[in-house]
């Protein structure tokens, strides 16, 4: 008696299973030009589900209180059996999430794949990094480390620049007029619970938007011929192309796993690289440690706030760049994807990626 | 044509064993640091002695502490004369009383009582509670 086939053959007479793995599986066809750009969704995706691993097992150890939070963490470092792996883990692992990430968006942006029927895709992909910017930020206060504390303050500060509110949107964000218990208390209660909601619900609408629209035929070769679109609702079929399991997932776990050998390297060998000495001493609001700088993927932002002459100029021109990259569908509605043949959106993607690198790098050393 | 299914079906069988093999082997990998992880801690509490003030202690009454993670109790029944034992009833694990009129324990939880040597005296408890050594050492007592 095969137990295993059983089961399925049960499952399947109930719930059609065989057929619903078919489609998605063998009988679901990509392009056959599909390439590993396409993979670094499902390594985001891998990353994530790491990160709730890790993040669950830190909640174990971690006391979120001002006077236990930091000996918490450096207990889960030095006592706990392997908590600096997990520590490492989800340190490193969030600003590879980070980086995969912008690697997504920025092959999204290169071969047009953004453009019309995968506006939603876009948009909530968009608000997918913006949520994993605040995830790192909430989660950057919890150690409260002086870099913890200070990284928060001039973080939250830059709120205070919005006219006439400005001082109530900051007073809102700390819990107070300055950064202290009720600021981490809120923190805490964002990174463990209301991110991870609003993360999944929106990881699962992306999805489902990836797969409705389905999988946009890369714009290279002399094949690629730019799609034009009926009124109604369309799914982009491949009916030449390659399956979705073996061929494609091969490539899928392929560059999971290279991702997952870079984040078990830097946790093993420079694990520094995202824990700079300021985050080994313990919070002190007295006093102010020099040279306190944001994250790096944040760095873009401080610099910008820094070289216009008003706060509130450079919190619009943060404001105007996000939103124009948010509503990029609907301003770039032209059909074509091919990326040279479209040199103004080209030299707008290289000076932009130029500014968003050089900005970061002034930052990094102002 | 028979040949070649049957090596496939050799190769399909010996490639499932090497990743099922390959599988348990990071299973393993990836378990073990998680298990000690969420292990219980060995704090060096085991077979270490804690040392109590003899003052705490009036004669007749109780003094309840923390013994290698546990509650404990410790009696003076006479003047100099010291009882330490286990708080922890014997029938479902709650925390026993003092009851100084009486002079015995009282589980609050089913009404088992207990002396004050910690023998059973009545109610559910199966056994007596567990007794520690306790020595006098200057000012203070050393039990375990």
């Amino acid at each position: 008696m095969n137990i295993p086939k059983l089961a399925v053959d049960w499952l399947d007479n109930r719930l059609g299973i065989k057929d619903l793995i078919y489609q998605n599986m063998g009988g679901y066809k990509l392009p056959r030009n599909v390439n590993i750009w396409y993979t670094m969704g499902s390594v985001v995706l891998a990353l994530l589900g790491l990160q709730f691993l890790t993040g669950i097992m830190l909640l174990v150890y971690y006391v979120p209180d001002t006077e236990k939070a930091f000996t918490s963490v450096t207990a889960i470092m030095n006592e706990v059996p392997y908590g600096w792996l997990f520590r490492y883990l989800h340190v490193v692992g969030s600003n590879l999430i980070i980086i995969f990430m912008l690697l997504h968006m920025m092959s999204v942006l290169f071969m047009g794949s953004y453009k019309r029927p995968r506006e939603l895709t876009w948009i909530s992909g968009f608000t997918l990094l913006n949520l994993g910017m605040v995830f790192c930020l909430t989660g950057y206060l919890l150690p409260w480390s002086q870099l913890s504390f200070w990284a928060t303050t001039v973080a939250t500060d830059a709120a205070g620049a919005v006219p006439f509110i400005g001082e109530h949107i900051v007073a809102f964000l700390r819990g107070g007029p300055s950064v202290g218990a009720p600021t981490l208390g809120r923190f805490f209660a964002l990174h463990v619970m209301v991110l991870p909601l609003g993360l999944m619900g929106l990881v699962g609408f992306h999805l489902f938007c990836v797969r409705r629209a389905g999988i946009s035929q890369p714009p290279f070769g002399d094949s690629y011929k730019p799609r034009l679109f009926g009124e109604g609702f369309e799914h982009e079929h491949h009916p030449d192309g390659v399956p979705f399991h073996p061929n494609y997932t091969i490539k899928d776990v392929s560059m999971v796993f290279f991702a997952l050998a870079a984040l078990v390297a830097i946790s093993f060998y420079a694990p520094w690289l995202f824990i700079p000495p300021e985050a080994l001493v313990p919070a002190d609001p007295f006093n102010t440690p020099e040279h306190i700088k944001p994250e790096w993927y944040f760095l873009w932002a401080y610099q910008t706030l820094k070289i216009f002459p008003s706060k509130l100029l450079g919190l619009a021109a943060q404001g105007v760049a996000m939103t124009f990259i948010a509503l990029l569908p609907f301003i770039d509605f032209g059909s074509e994807r091919r990326p040279f043949k479209r040199p103004l959106f080209l030299t707008c993607f290289f000076l932009g990626t130029l500014l968003f690198v050089g900005l970061s790098i002034w930052g990094h050393y102002s | 044509m028979n040949e070649v299914s049957e090596s496939n079906k050799q190769r399909r069988t010996f490639l499932g064993i090497l990743l099922g093999g390959v599988g348990v082997v990071l299973t393993g990998v990836f378990a073990w640091p998680i298990f000690r992880f969420l292990a219980p801690r060995d704090t060096g509490g085991a077979g270490a002695q804690v040392r109590v003030k003899k003052n705490l202690i009036k004669v007749g009454g109780a003094h309840f502490f923390d013994f290698q993670g546990r509650p404990a109790v410790l009696l003076q029944p006479r003047a100099g004369s010291f009882v330490a034992l286990s708080a922890v009833c014997t029938h479902l694990g709650c925390i026993v009383k003092w009851v100084n009129d009486k002079g015995e324990f009282l589980c609050p939880c089913h009404g088992g009582r207990f002396s004050a040597e910690g023998l059973v005296l009545g109610g559910p408890p199966p056994k007596a509670l567990t007794t520690y050594s306790v020595k006098i050492e200057d000012t203070d007592l050393v039990v375990g």
